[in-house]
């Protein structure tokens, strides 16, 4: 398991571990809809093109998820890889696969709100990148 | 937060004093009792409300009702009132559901009428009112139509069928705010909310069908047109995903901008813009739109509510809007501080509106006693009608308390429980609860939230607001 979900008393976070920061980013958006239906069972017949930026690392981490949620909540998509890359330091593109949704084999377990900026954390411990994310339920 | 000393005022008020070295431009004033702020001191929920004090342009002192709790930025209960000219508006002081909040509707059911039909009438209310987290809502908008339901809310909905003249005169600001700019809602936004008008939505929203179980004022409780035993609906929603996506979009924007306007802050969730700014009012415009969005959805629900109810029990049976009050919101308000009319945004986060009795803005019905404040408990316990008092104006810049406040994670709650074993809990207790997910019962359950009762006796006996009935709980839909 490459995240853990974390409590917080009205809401939902998760923790999230990378060897890169493209890696991290990518578990941190599987961490995301984890939390929103049941990840299993997904069947990879489709890819979409995602960007983000942001104007820091933190920003770009808050961007980048609320654009995965965008997808997750209004597309009704729901992914089960990511490739992120990292165009400039704060802009990446995503190749991500997946498939539309519908609520018969992937229901919504609780919508998300927003990804927050509430008790963001970004930081390289070794070789191992970590996000600690919060989300509005 | 070792930093952080709380001083009792009184049995009701705590304040911590303005510390210059947190940045602090004002106190912190919070209203709550012996017992409930031990919970308030377990999590950041105090920490977040001196964060609000650090807010340029902050007028009299940030404010924490009983239920606060910790939230994103803002604490969760906590009011905020800028300078107009000189203060900010921040996008988390609203929160992400824009105009989240309570409309209670009055049946012309008694308890005994619906004893023996309560199953038939749930299962019914269930079906007519989508939750909205797996399929689309049943208000078909066509293009164009979305721009003006930002711009007209309730009335929108009324025009085209979906509720009855009077429902727009018993709603805050008639169920549409002025200033309303739907060009400063993104596409996205749009794209978002539009397939969820009309739907409840699901972490803590929920519509309880309840019966008036005590009343307090009778004098308000017959301007309300309610008495015991009566069956009332409250209906607890917000602007779906349309709020969720303007919010978010102006979080990134304000925390893109504020380097620009020199502002520092110690949380990026409370990012914010001086109200005079592009950005400001480019948010104020849009959140007046997600506010009206927000009104027009709790109108379509009032509108699924009654052909529900209709078919159970024939069309004699009237529903009818008691009042809509908004606890996610800013608003442009008079209020004498200092002995001086100072024009403020108030920001409430998680708290309602409470104007005292003669408020020019209450409609005539409600001149007399005050606006009707709506506080709903957790599923099992109760609810409570209330009405707005001088204090609250004096105070609290007219604002109380919005609902019981979050004990416990949605996790912890959860834990070790068994969902048929908690449902037959619920219905021994004579509550009979629907949801389209597992979790979303579980995780709202009793034990979640703090004691409801606790928290109106600290706003009643602050002199914020009355008591005027308390509501019990027969059914349950949550999201």
């Amino acid at each position: 398991m490459n995240f853990e979900i974390l409590e917080h008393p009205a809401d939902v976070g998760f923790r999230a571990w990378g060897d890169s920061l493209e890696d991290l980013f990518g578990n941190c958006a599987g961490a995301l809809i984890s939390i929103i239906l049941d990840p299993s069972n997904v069947e990879r017949n489709q890819r979409w093109d995602l960007e983000a930026e942001g104007s820091d690392r933190e920003s770009l981490l808050v961007n980048w998820l609320n654009e995965v949620l965008y997808y997750v909540d209004t597309r009704r998509i729901v992914f089960d890889s990511f490739a992120v890359r990292f165009q400039e330091p704060f802009r990446l593109s995503c190749e991500a696969t997946g498939e539309h949704r519908t609520p018969e084999k992937h229901p919504v377990r609780v919508s998300v709100k927003a990804v927050t900026y509430h008790q963001l954390l970004l930081s390289k411990t070794g070789p191992e990148w970590i996000a600690e994310v919060f989300v509005d339920v | 937060m070792s930093e952080i000393k709380l001083d009792a005022l009184d049995d009701y008020r705590y304040r911590i004093a303005r510390n210059e070295t947190l940045g602090m431009r004002t106190d912190v004033l919070v209203f709550s009792s012996p017992v409930l702020i031990e919970h308030v001191k377990k999590d950041q929920s105090l920490g977040q409300a001196v964060n609000v004090a650090t807010l340029p342009g902050i007028v009299g002192p940030s404010l924490a009702m009983p239920d606060i709790h910790q939230g994103y930025g803002f604490p969760i209960g906590g009011v905020a009132a800028t300078d107009v000219e000189e203060g900010v508006v921040s996008p988390g002081g609203v929160g992400f559901d824009i105009n989240c909040g309570v409309r209670l509707v009055r049946s012309t059911l008694t308890r005994a009428d619906v004893k023996g039909r309560m199953k038939q009438l749930i299962d019914q209310v269930f079906r007519d009112v989508p939750c909205g987290t797996g399929t689309e809502g049943r208000v078909k908008l066509k293009h164009g139509d979305i721009d003006k339901v930002l711009e007209n809310g309730a009335r929108w909905m009324v025009e085209h069928g979906y509720g009855e003249a009077g429902d727009t005169e018993r709603a805050e600001a008639g169920g549409a705010m002025k200033g309303a700019l739907p060009g400063k809602v993104s596409d996205r936004a749009k794209e978002r909310g539009a397939p969820q008008l009309g739907t409840l939505g699901s972490g803590n929203h929920f519509l309880e069908i309840q019966y008036v179980d005590r009343v307090h004022d009778a004098s308000a409780a017959a301007a309300m047109k309610i008495e015991k035993d009566q069956v009332v609906i409250l209906i607890h929603s917000g602007s779906r995903g349309l709020g969720h996506q303007v919010c978010t979009d102006y979080v990134a924007l304000m925390n893109q901008v504020m380097p620009k306007y020199g502002i520092q802050l110690p949380d990026r969730q409370l990012a914010c813009a001086p109200i005079s700014s592009s950005e400001g009012q480019s948010y104020l415009g849009a959140m007046a739109a997600a506010a009206n969005f927000a009104w027009a959805n709790r109108q379509g629900i009032l509108h699924f509510l009654r052909d529900a109810f209709g078919r159970v029990f024939g069309t004699d049976v009237r529903l009818e809007l008691i009042y809509d009050v908004c606890h996610n919101i800013a608003k442009e308000e008079t209020h004498v501080v200092g002995g001086r009319r100072r024009n403020v945004l108030v920001h409430r986060k998680g708290a309602t509106r409470a104007f005292p009795a003669q408020h020019p803005e209450l409609p005539p019905s409600y001149a007399d006693i005050g606006q009707p404040v709506f506080v709903p408990g957790s599923m099992g316990t109760a609810s409570w009608v209330l009405t707005g008092q001088p204090g609250a104006m004096a105070e609290t810049f007219a604002s109380v308390c919005h609902g019981a406040g979050r004990l416990m994670s949605r996790t912890a709650v959860r834990k070790g429980k068994n969902i048929t074993e908690e449902r037959r809990k619920l219905e021994d207790a004579g509550i009979l609860v629907r949801s389209e997910s597992r979790d979303g019962i579980l995780e709202e359950l009793p034990e979640a939230y703090k004691d409801v009762d606790e928290v109106i006796e600290v706003v009643h006996n602050a002199g914020l607001a009355k008591k005027v009935a308390r509501l019990r709980p027969m059914g349950v839909i949550k999201g």
